[in-house]
């Protein structure tokens, strides 16, 4: 009887280990990383967490390219990038939100998008977000068009007090032209000369009244 | 010189094809040495040119290919040809009807070639795009003096894709009457069924009518074999490599030894997106119907691909994110958003993204083509990807897009702040 007992417990431990093992493994988000990129993954997010970034970021990098079937050298590459463009977020913008912070980075992973194309960004009036400046930049030069083309127009919507809705406006105008077959870069020209008058200043979107009615 | 001005033409017109409709257009030219040997025979070494054209719109695809040769005579001379036609039906809940016709000639040596025309029905049901069952059927008609019926076809197969391979098996039926000898591949006698019709079909050749003539005694009967076929398509990076082998069911009357067995391979490199070095060879089986015998072959060549062709051994059908009609988020409860597709067809909708921590979460559909899901996602950016059937993860319809960093881009949705 004693035997049989102590059979039963060992089996109930097994399996209780191994269910820990399983749930331990399966709460660890990264644990289908190989040992190297795991190393890496982790000395870039101590190294994040030392430099008061937003280290969560980098473990959403990481389980996207895990989720997306990257090898592991990739996802590691991929979280190092992102640090890396975090940090020189962080030194361009300063004391932004997280969400903006992160936006920033992810546009100067872009290619040929530099920080001096941002710069005018930085600086912003109390309650107006750069969110939109930057989704719809990173559009822009998503779609080809040349990284100081397009950061130029964007900085001078924004100089001439664009809102989110002006922004996201051009992303569907631009996107409108190039499906009816026109030149991306094109595109954007025209609906800059839509957007701003002579002056330089937002005009206004068809449907608004330059002045309030009462 | 007709065939060799209309080989320019082709080869041209394949090259030069305006990118601006190459969207679906995908012309492809191979050009190579190409050797080949039936049994009993002196290898023939042929400089080919094969010139290919495809083009696909919605459920409708269009695929014509060419080849000349260079002859003996140093004149190119148009050999193999076909043209094929496919209509697809729109998929619901994983299943679709798919019709098939071509129209090919086949040459079995430089002088002696033959036509033919089938058409083919068959059901097709995916499993999210990752694996497939087909049965079919539909009847083929060679022009060739001794099959005085149709070609009877039958089959089915099935297919999947593991990893970077898909793994193909298919099994098809053939049933048809020719005239034959009274003897088998093995020199026995056979019975007959009805006395031979000496009268050639429209369109045989003249030489062929006097072959017949010169047969030994001859009768009708019935022939059927089964195909029993097996594939796999691999690609990793820049290679590609296509095998397959394939066992004949039947009498020895009608499957000669040379033909119970086959099988063949080829490798491709691609040496940028439109340049590829192609080199294969193997042994392929009698045609039993259209009187080509076995024969085998090696070739080594180069492909230009104006456009890449489709990849994959199965007709696999194109990603349906294509076809996602629209793609919306509305606010729901407060801090939560209502993600809208409408995509018609398809079985599941997964949208995965920073608010999921990158984990799928399937969308319930509603309707015919509705598919919804609400989800926490606060004031600020986030990153959405969509996926339809399980296939690629794609950025939605309708809203900024970045390169991802994985090889594929990510969609961009800006959430206002609720005030």
């Amino acid at each position: 009887m004693s035997r049989h007992l102590s059979s039963l417990r060992a089996a109930v431990r097994l399996v209780g280990l191994v269910a820990v093992r399983a749930g331990a493994q399966t709460s660890d988000p990264l644990f289908k990383l190989d040992q190297t990129s795991r190393f890496v993954v982790d000395a870039t997010i101590d190294s994040a967490k030392v430099a008061g970034l937003p280290w969560n970021f980098l473990i959403l990098r990481a389980r996207e390219g895990i989720s997306k079937g990257a090898d592991s050298r990739h996802i590691a590459a991929a979280v190092r990038a992102r640090f890396a463009s975090l940090k020189d977020a962080r030194a361009l913008f300063g004391n932004i939100s997280d969400g903006e912070l992160n936006a920033a980075a992810g546009l100067l992973e872009a290619r040929g998008v530099r920080p001096e194309h941002l710069a005018p960004l930085k600086n912003q009036p109390r309650g107006r977000s750069i969110v939109s400046a930057l989704t719809v930049l990173g559009d822009l030069v998503t779609k080809g068009i040349p990284s100081e083309e397009a950061s130029s127009a964007i900085i001078k919507l924004w100089q001439g007090g664009a809102g989110d809705a002006d922004f996201m406006g051009l992303y569907h105008n631009v996107e409108s032209d190039i499906l009816q077959g026109l030149n991306p870069g094109i595109a954007l020209q025209n609906r800059m000369r839509e957007s701003l008058g002579p002056s330089g200043k937002l005009l206004p979107r068809a449907g608004e009244s330059e002045t309030p009615s009462p | 010189m007709t065939e060799a001005k209309f080989a320019i033409v082709a080869l041209t017109t394949a090259l030069l094809a305006p990118q601006a409709i190459a969207a679906q257009i995908a012309p492809r030219v191979e050009a190579g040495a190409l050797v080949t040997q039936q049994d009993g025979g002196l290898p023939v070494n042929n400089l080919r040119l094969a010139p290919g054209v495809s083009y696909e719109r919605g459920g409708f695809s269009i695929n014509a290919r060419g080849a000349a040769w260079l002859s003996e005579q140093q004149q190119w001379q148009l050999a193999d040809g076909s043209i094929r036609g496919m209509f697809t039906s729109p998929t619901v809940y994983g299943v679709r009807a798919e019709m098939i016709s071509n129209a090919s000639r086949a040459f079995s040596d430089q002088s002696l070639g033959d036509d033919q025309v089938d058409v083919q029905t068959r059901i097709h049901v995916l499993f999210k795009q990752r694996g497939g069952i087909w049965v079919g059927g539909g009847l083929a008609r060679p022009w060739r003096v001794a099959v005085i019926s149709s070609v009877d076809v039958t089959g089915g197969g099935a297919w999947t894709k593991l990893g970077n391979a898909t793994m193909s098996g298919m099994l098809t039926n053939f049933s048809f009457t020719k005239v034959a000898p009274t003897l088998d591949s093995t020199n026995t006698a056979v019975s007959c069924g009805t006395a031979a019709t000496r009268l050639p079909t429209p369109g045989a050749s003249a030489s062929a009518f006097a072959l017949l003539e010169a047969a030994p005694p001859a009768c009708s009967r019935q022939s059927r074999f089964s195909d029993a076929e097996a594939s796999i398509h691999w690609e990793q990076g820049a290679l590609e490599v296509n095998a397959q082998g394939g066992y004949r069911f039947g009498s020895s009357y009608d499957v000669t030894p040379d033909s119970r067995r086959w099988s063949a391979a080829t490798a491709t490199v691609w040496m940028s997106d439109r340049v590829a070095l192609v080199a294969g060879g193997g042994r392929q089986p009698a045609n039993v119907a259209r009187g080509i015998p076995s024969r085998t072959y090696g070739t080594v060549g180069l492909t230009l691909a104006y456009w890449p062709m489709p990849k994959g051994v199965v007709p696999v059908a194109t990603p349906k994110a294509l076809l996602v009609k629209s793609f919306e988020v509305r606010p729901a409860a407060p801090g939560m958003q209502k993600i809208i597709i409408r995509v018609g067809g398809v079985e599941t909708v997964d949208v995965m993204g920073d608010f999921s921590d990158w984990s799928p979460l399937t969308l319930v559909r509603h309707g015919r083509d509705l598919w919804e899901l609400t989800v926490p996602l606060s004031p600020g950016q986030h990153q959405i990807n969509v996926r339809v059937d399980g296939g690629l993860w794609v950025a939605p319809p309708g809203v900024p897009t970045m390169r991802d960093g994985f090889n594929g881009e990510v969609g961009i949705l800006v959430v206002p702040n609720d005030k």
